[in-house]
């Protein structure tokens, strides 16, 4: 594993302290391309065959699934999200998605798989159901090593234009 | 070099065209000086242990892009320096193209 280079450490230690007075706004658009990329980088091993991400105008985003599910075998959907609402300390911790298109009335098996892959695989934060996904955002940044920045997040949004996702993050210390 | 990261500097940031950032980042006395530390030993470690230059090697297309080239893109509405007591403080209002 690389070393992390002492600032960095430091900051991540205590962010509070060392970034005491920051106050500042990121309105971070990424590209369709570049979130595939970070999706392909997934790891390779899992039932899941194709992941791809498609955001729409309108504050739509698609997601292209490919997965290999018991009974059903190969399956293919398109699920749309609408991201809804933002995070904010300690107020809202969830980023929440509403699925307003994708899965069908036999798609328990899929959305099962799923929540396994999530149980077995990814972090506890992670909340999938047919109609929504929720990330506990504070969960997720703690099993990753960085609960010290949680305070920090005073909002955080995510929405959609035509091949863009847009990150909003306004940070406070 | 991890594939995201490669992708970056292989177009040059344009999956990023449209960020912007305002407002002020404090670091604290204690931050600047372990990056002066950090800076200074990267420096020494470069000096003694970097590997024979290849001249006559092209560039790879995922080498870092040149400063200049990423310079172009910073759109800089405002940069304030400051200091207060244990930090410095950036006022900055700028973005990618």
């Amino acid at each position: 594993m690389p070393t992390i280079p002492a600032p960095l450490q430091a900051l991540l230690d205590d962010p509070a302290t060392q970034l005491e007075g920051t106050d500042v706004e990121l309105r971070l658009p990424i590209g369709r391309t570049l979130l595939n990329e970070v999706l392909d980088a997934r790891p390779a091993d899992t039932p899941v065959e194709e992941l791809l991400l498609d955001p729409e105008a309108n504050n739509l985003v698609n997601l292209h699934l490919g997965v290999k599910a018991p009974v059903l075998g190969s399956v293919r959907r398109k699920i749309t999200f609408r991201p809804k609402g933002s995070v904010s300390f300690p107020n809202q911790p969830w980023l929440h998605f509403d699925i307003t298109d994708g899965f069908k009335m036999f798609d328990k098996p899929i959305i099962k798989l799923m929540q396994g892959q999530i149980a077995e695989r990814l972090p506890k934060g992670i909340e999938l159901t047919s109609d929504h996904l929720r990330l506990h955002v504070p969960a997720l940044l703690t099993s990753a090593g960085y609960q010290a920045l949680v305070p920090l997040i005073k909002n955080l949004r995510l929405t959609s234009e035509a091949n863009v996702l847009i990150i909003q993050l306004h940070l406070k210390a | 070099m991890h594939p995201v990261q490669k992708h970056l500097f292989d177009t040059n940031f344009r999956d990023l065209s449209g960020t912007k950032l305002e407002g002020t980042i404090a670091l604290s006395d204690e931050l600047i000086n372990l990056g002066i530390l950090d800076f200074l030993q990267q420096l020494q470690k470069t000096d003694t242990d970097a590997p024979e230059p290849q001249s006559s090697a092209p560039a790879t297309s995922s080498s870092m892009p040149k400063p200049e080239d990423l310079l172009k893109m910073l759109t800089i509405e405002e940069v304030k320096y400051r200091t207060e007591a244990g930090k410095t403080l950036l006022d900055i209002k700028a973005g990618i193209v």
